[in-house]
């Protein structure tokens, strides 16, 4: 290996989340819930991230910290070189809009915007004022999710595998280096679920994307480079199947 | 809590409902609590003032100023009542239409029909009817808080008799009976339509016609152009519009109305008694005149006075003399008196055409309507200082010899309509009425006669009362005091009669004011509780972008666009269109003052785009709270 490629290496593996000692506690009729308790993770870019576990383990808390839409009431929290603890809000939407793509459980697409506008809109979102170029890369990723022809219809109008496919896209259109799905199959039948899983793969794959994705899926949790198994708002287990396999 | 959780049937079920639901029943709630309080208070204070008004103006005014003041009460009152429960109803709609997916899933879940449809009706029966009770007693309480003995008309006109209880319990009942039926049939179409629709309501809510190549404008950003596709694809909001308009359009009557009702009122006293006109006449007629100038806005006695008594009568020369004086522009010559009256309505044809071909001709006898006193002045037609507004015009040279005009509060008893079949007697001579004017003169009690007539009649040469119009020179007032005083008159200005005159009418409209005053914060309610529905039913779209990644300014300026730009399309509506209805249609022959009309355009304007952004930012600020938790599924 030279120098050159050494280089390549160590970029590659740059954290992109980086959680050290992080807790999250909210008030529930004045009383403190902890949901999160002194948690240590980090995901490398490119890497896919599965945080599993059963409902109310801490799941979608480890989202809204990545994402910056809540802050830690412990630890430290970098997210892409950034520290989300000490970032305003102006700042931790403009991070979001820049470098975040998000796909939901239930897609949560504009419900009067069409399934372009979607997407067009996250280039809005970040920033991106030439249309005729926006025009020419929402073409481009609705082709990708298979979908120019339900280009125009509203999300009522599309079934839920194709909403996600939207959401996919919507999630790739500010071409974010991290993209986090919160149990993207969850609503889904085995067939439906698989194309989703199938077509989140070609985003680390073809795109180089790091994702972070809660789930209880098996296809998504053996897609994964790494496993973070919550439970009870701790961290059980850490698993690297891709290192183990490689 | 246990109590609530231990009930079953109907009241279980909607107390459990509405205790989940939580915000949005609270909203609900409070959104027609405060619709049916404000609409109850303001008819309550509105009759009040109605009543209070009727006996004040009966002693003074005339008949014609009064019928415009009760008549805009009247509209404004009616107009209320239709704001109020338009948007009482709107709300019930809205609350049943966020119930919608509830009902689909609890259907689709296996409950009977029937059963639902009780149950859920139950629950907005609960709301509906809290609401109407706490409304109408928060009307109750705040009306008997109300400071009436600090005013001036509480304490001229002191007790009337009251029908407050009437509106007490109309208002909140006809708003509750409404709201109920509108609740009834919005449940029973939900239940009877297919599960499947009721869940997947989204698509129903959007108006797929409007689809296509949406509004672009760069220059506005990205926050208007995803605003304006809300707004033109969203169904609820069309109807938010329509519903806004139509209450910003009946409330800028009531506003633009009074505005216009009072300068109309005021322009007819004005054109009837015009400013910097002199008075000249005998001390006594002077005072007398004076006394019944004022008649119109206080309720002193008239003294008894013998208009005719020689020592009063200025002769033509006299009167020809003040005309040669150079700056007298116009010299109205008038002979006055009160005398007894009598109207008739004269004998005539009528026909009346029966079920066939037939047309029945029959002939009315000479009918007698009443015998009064009124001042007859006789007038110049030619000289007369005055624009009145009349019915059919004012004296004309060619009018017939026995013409007469009558005063508005002699109009409807002593003289009836139409008014070609009526007459006066006066003086033993029977006089044609040939139109109807507003004067304050007498209070309206009044009539005019071709002063060539009167004197016939009375056998007087000369007059006793003279208005002179004279131009700006101070000499020509000199010479105009020097020449009456020569003559043994005196001389006064016409203004202090306007003046008192006018001050009453300003009085009488600061009262009134208060009524679109209240209108206008009932509507900015009734706005604040259409916004707030129509951002908790968009509220996910809102969430989602936040978490996108649209920061404050960009949420802010959406919710902005969203919340302005239904009100900026139903003030352009309804603004120009309330203008058209309050100066063409409102009251006769209208005077209007373009800055009124600016300045109540400003404070409507100011007062609801205060309350839009207002929501904008409540809603904004709340955005802020939220995360990808507050995503509903």
């Amino acid at each position: 290996m030279d120098l050159q490629d050494e280089e390549i290496e160590v970029r590659v593996r740059t954290l992109a989340v980086d959680f050290v000692g992080v807790s999250k506690e909210y008030l529930v009729n004045g009383k403190p819930v902890k949901a999160l308790a002194s948690i240590t993770l980090n995901v490398k870019e490119g890497e896919i991230a599965a945080i599993v576990g059963p409902s109310g383990a801490g799941k979608t808390t480890v989202l809204n910290l990545i994402a910056g839409l809540e802050k830690p009431s412990e630890g430290d929290v970098k997210v892409l070189g950034l520290d989300l603890a000490v970032s305003s809000e102006h700042a931790l939407s403009a991070f979001r809009s820049a470098n975040i793509g998000f796909i939901f459980q239930s897609y949560n697409l504009v419900s009067t915007l069409t399934a372009e506008e979607n997407v067009e809109l996250m280039m809005e979102l970040a920033g991106w004022s030439d249309s005729g170029r926006n025009e020419k890369l929402t073409a481009e990723l609705m082709n990708m999710v298979g979908l120019t022809d339900r280009a125009q219809h509203l999300p009522a109008q599309l079934s839920g595998g194709e909403q996600q496919r939207v959401a996919i896209a919507r999630a790739m259109a500010n071409d974010p280096p991290l993209i986090l799905a919160d149990e993207p199959t969850g609503n889904l039948d085995q067939k439906t679920g698989l194309e989703i899983v199938k077509l989140l793969s070609r985003l680390k794959g073809e795109k180089g994307k790091t994702l972070v994705v809660t789930t209880h899926d098996d296809r998504m949790v053996e897609m994964a480079d790494v496993i973070y198994r919550l439970e009870n708002g701790g961290l059980g287990s850490v698993d690297r199947p891709v290192r183990v396999r490689s | 809590m246990g109590v609530w959780e231990a009930l079953i049937g109907p009241l279980g079920f909607a107390a459990k409902s509405l205790r989940r639901r939580g915000f949005h029943s609270y909203l609900a709630f409070l959104g027609l609590t405060l619709t049916v309080a404000t609409t109850t208070f303001l008819l309550l204070i509105g009759q009040d003032l109605a009543a209070r008004l009727g006996i004040d103006s009966s002693m003074r005014s005339t008949f014609g100023i009064s019928w415009l003041i009760l008549a805009y009460l009247v509209l404004a009152l009616a107009l209320i009542s239709i704001v109020g429960l338009l948007s009482s109803s709107y709300l019930v709609s809205s609350m049943i239409n966020q119930r919608m997916r509830d009902i689909g899933v609890i259907k689709a879940a296996g409950a009977l029909p029937r059963r639902l449809l009780s149950y859920v009706t139950f629950e907005a029966f609960v709301v509906i009817f809290s609401s109407c009770l706490v409304g109408a007693l928060s009307a109750l309480l705040i009306y008997a808080s109300w400071s009436w003995p600090s005013i001036s008309l509480y304490k001229q006109v002191g007790p009337v008799p009251n029908t407050g209880a009437t509106v007490l319990i109309v208002v909140p009942l006809i708003s509750f009976l409404l709201c109920y039926v509108v609740a009834s049939v919005r449940v029973r179409r939900i239940v009877g339509s297919s599960s499947v629709n009721a869940i997947s309501r989204q698509l129903s809510n959007l108006d797929l016609k409007s689809l296509g190549k949406p509004l672009r404008i760069k220059r506005l950003g990205s926050a208007f152009n995803l605003a304006t596709r809300s707004m033109s694809r969203d169904r609820g909001f069309n109807r938010t519009l329509l519903s806004v308009g139509l209450c910003v359009f009946l409330s800028m009557v009531v506003l633009s109305g009074a505005l216009v009702s009072a300068d109309t009122s005021a322009s007819y006293v004005t054109r009837a008694m015009p400013p910097h006109i002199l008075i000249v006449a005998n001390s006594n007629i002077y005072n007398q005149y004076v006394t019944l100038g004022k008649l119109f806005s206080r309720t002193t006695p008239v003294p008894s006075v013998n208009y005719l008594n020689q020592s009063y009568i200025i002769t033509p020369q006299n009167a020809s003399a003040f005309r040669a004086i150079p700056g007298v522009e116009t010299v109205d010559t008038r002979l006055i008196t009160m005398t007894s009256i009598t109207g008739y309505v004269k004998a005539h044809f009528a026909s009346n055409q029966d079920t066939g071909e037939n047309i029945n001709t029959q002939i009315i006898p000479e009918v007698e309507t009443g015998t009064t006193q009124a001042l007859i002045v006789g007038i110049d037609a030619s000289n007369a200082i005055g624009e009145w507004y009349t019915s059919d015009g004012f004296l004309q040279s060619n009018d017939a010899q026995y013409t007469m005009i009558a005063g508005d509060s002699v109009v409807g008893n002593i003289v009836q309509m139409p008014l070609n079949l009526s007459q006066v007697s006066a003086f033993n001579f029977r006089y044609d009425i040939k139109s109807a004017l507003v004067d304050p003169l007498n209070a309206g009690r009044v009539l005019y006669a071709p002063v060539q007539t009167v004197q016939g009649n009375l056998g007087v040469n000369g007059y006793n009362v003279l208005l002179l119009k004279v131009n700006n020179d101070p000499a020509a007032s000199s010479a105009v005091s020097q020449l009456a005083s020569s003559h043994g008159l005196v001389v006064g200005s016409q203004d202090p009669i306007l003046n008192s005159n006018l001050a009453f009418l300003n009085a009488t409209w600061s009262y009134i004011f208060l009524v679109p005053i209240l209108a206008l914060a009932l509507t900015c309610g009734i706005l604040l509780s259409y916004l707030a529905t129509n951002f908790s039913r968009r509220f996910n779209d809102y969430v989602v972008l936040k978490i996108l990644g649209a920061n404050v300014w960009y949420r802010l300026k959406l919710l902005i666009w969203e919340s302005w730009g239904v009100l900026a399309i139903s003030m352009l509506i309804a603004i120009p269109g309330a203008w058209a209805v309050s100066i063409f249609f409102l009251v006769p022959d209208p005077s209007v003052s373009v800055a009124d009309l600016e300045l109540s355009t400003l404070v409507s304007t100011l007062a609801l785009t205060s309350v839009s952004l207002a929501t904008a930012t409540i809603y904004s600020r709340r955005l802020g709270l939220t995360t990808v938790k507050d995503l509903k599924p």
